[in-house]
């Protein structure tokens, strides 16, 4: 036998001979030392080839990806690569039934969207005709009443005393609106829509329906319900009389119906506690709102009328400037004070006063209020408010100074010293008022 | 029939689209062909899946090159000639090593090469011989060739200590 060729050696590694040809290379490679170590080699060019092959991995993500080796950390000087659109999975842009299923999904899927976007709509439009001003319901009532969640009154009590079959129409249309808040505002506000319409309402076959139950209990009946019921039934009437349909209604029990119209509609007590608590929230917000004016108003004055004067450094954090704390409606100065007091102001020998100023005469017991009264304001070392009074006296105007007290004259001036600190520490302080 | 290409898609696409990558070198090339390889699966639904997507796709890739030929772009040559040059998406070095793979897959001839990567993609002779209009018997030399010239044009290039000896 001739030596084994190439191809030969190729197709045994890879598998590709049958079992006699496989028999006869074994036995050619055990006679022929030459075609051994050629094989050893063949072996190793196949080893090398597929691994040359194999080291050509798809670079991207993909389906292909999944048989690449492990990432690897991007390169330093290289950002790394944000997703494109080809690093999706790919499309097999493909016409056949699978197709048709998800555009038989996405029908659905759409009916369900345009049936959503269909009922927001229509709940805008009735929830905006129930807050439209001109509504009858709203119209007699004030906005405090209509700002808490009270719902209108579709339903009196006296309605739950009415025959059956009106309650059980009543009832189909206010079943479901006990379910959730959102259906229940649905509902509520069809109702109230519905009200104004059954006075024009033309026949129906809510009202061929309604024939068979009393006519004044028909008449306090939302057109609303009336139509619901009918729509409930409307298969029904068709092929069944009428009256049949009014007994299927009338099938729903009566305790039920008074059950959901009480739980639904709120008793006169609650509405008027209603209104009461919304008043009083909002004269509340009305009193604080007034207080937070004024102190804002208050606050924005001192640095305002300031005249020459400056604010004491540690009045600064107090939460009551010094003025306010000693009671002064306008800061002056000496001369302003000496020309009210018509001769020198008085003063306490020995303490700086932080400031002078005019405060009500009511203040001063038996003080003229013709005249103004000056107040020098001081602060002892621990703090402590001293303040000296001051007021030119008219005439006649005795000052009643009884030995020892704190209110005393010099000249035509009246003087009162009052302060945190005891008596005794004032008439020290009193003692060298000059 | 419309369940069975489905099925071809998920079994073979990531096959096909690997094949075309290391026939082209270009991965997005490779994603296109190989999708218009199962458009037209589907306009001509195949006996034999496997090879007929095969043939069709490397079918595709001669015609494509043919075109880009004629319009004198030479995008294949240029990529399968041109020494690595890294692209900015992807890894440097498994760029780098599949490039010089690729440049010794270029010295071969076109029936060496296919050969070669339908055996990579797990290919039997019969399917190989199918796939590229040969005998059976003629695979076997066929691959005999493109493997050792491989080997050899990849040593060439410098990258010969790689080789295990």
């Amino acid at each position: 036998m001739s030596h084994l060729d190439e191809g030969t050696l190729h197709a045994l590694l890879d598998g590709e001979l049958d079992l006699a040809e496989v028999r006869e290379v074994q036995k050619h490679l055990g006679s022929c030392v030459a075609c051994g170590s050629r094989l050893q080699e063949v072996k190793q060019v196949l080893a090398e080839a597929d691994r040359l092959v194999g080291a050509m991995e798809v670079p991207a993500a993909g389906p292909v990806r999944r048989q690449a080796e492990p990432p690897r950390s991007p390169p330093p000087f290289r950002p790394t690569r944000e997703p494109e659109v080809w690093d999706e999975p790919p499309v097999l842009l493909v016409p056949d039934p699978i197709d048709a299923n998800s555009r038989r999904k996405r029908w659905m899927r759409g009916l369900r969207w345009a049936a959503a976007i269909l009922i927001v709509v229509t709940g805008t439009k009735l929830a905006g005709n129930v807050l439209r001003p001109s509504h009858p319901v709203l119209s007699e009532r004030d906005l405090t009443s209509a700002t808490p969640a009270v719902p209108p009154t579709v339903v009196s009590p006296e309605e739950t005393r009415r025959p059956e079959s009106t309650l059980a129409t009543r009832n189909k249309a206010a079943r479901p609106v006990a379910r959730s808040p959102v259906q229940r505002a649905e509902a509520r506000a069809a109702q109230v829509v519905e009200e104004p319409a059954a006075d024009t309402g033309e026949p129906s076959v809510g009202q061929r329906l309604a024939d068979s139950v009393p006519a004044a209990a028909l008449d306090s009946v939302p057109e609303g319900a009336q139509q619901l019921a009918a729509d409930t039934y409307a298969t029904d009437s068709v092929s069944q009389p009428v009256g049949l349909a009014a007994e299927a209604a009338r099938d729903t029990t009566t305790t039920e119906a008074a059950r959901d119209a009480n739980a639904e509609q709120p008793s006169e007590a609650d509405l008027l506690a209603t209104r009461r608590a919304a008043a009083a929230a909002l004269e509340e917000l009305d009193r604080q709102r007034r207080r937070e004016r004024a102190n804002a108003a208050t606050a924005a004055l001192p640095p305002a009328t300031r005249p020459d004067v400056a604010a004491p450094a540690d009045a600064a954090p107090r939460p009551l400037t010094l003025e306010q704390r000693a009671q002064i409606y306008l800061r002056i100065g000496l001369d302003e004070a000496v020309k009210h007091l018509g001769g020198p102001v008085h003063v306490i020998e020995g303490m700086t006063p932080e400031l002078i100023g005019l405060t009500r005469a009511q203040l001063i017991p038996g003080s003229s209020s013709n005249r103004p009264v000056v107040r020098v304001v001081y602060l002892d070392t621990r703090g402590r408010l001293i303040l000296l009074d001051q007021q030119r006296m008219v005439g006649d105007q005795a000052p009643s100074s009884p030995a020892g007290s704190l209110r005393w004259s010099i000249g035509d001036v009246m003087l009162y010293l009052r302060g945190e600190p005891s008596p005794e520490v004032l008439r020290s302080l009193q003692a060298r008022v000059r | 029939m419309t369940a069975d290409l489905t099925q071809l898609f998920e079994q073979y696409y990531g096959s096909l689209v690997r094949m075309l990558y290391r026939r082209t070198g270009d991965r997005d090339r490779a994603e296109d062909l190989a999708q218009e390889t199962f458009a037209r699966a589907v306009a001509a639904p195949p006996n034999n899946p496997r090879p007929w997507l095969f043939a069709v796709a490397l079918n595709l890739v001669r015609e494509d090159g043919r075109r880009n030929l004629r319009q004198g772009r030479r995008l294949e040559l240029l990529r399968a000639d041109a020494p690595p040059a890294p692209g900015p998406e992807e890894d440097f070095d498994r760029n780098e090593a599949s490039a010089a793979v690729r440049a010794a897959l270029a010295t071969l001839n076109e029936r060496d090469r296919e050969a070669l990567l339908l055996k990579a993609e797990g290919f039997n002779y019969q399917e190989i011989a199918a796939t590229l209009g040969l005998s059976k018997g003629a695979v076997g030399t066929t691959l005999a060739r493109a493997r050792r010239r491989l080997v050899e044009a990849y040593r060439t290039e410098g990258r010969g200590k790689h080789v295990a000896s």
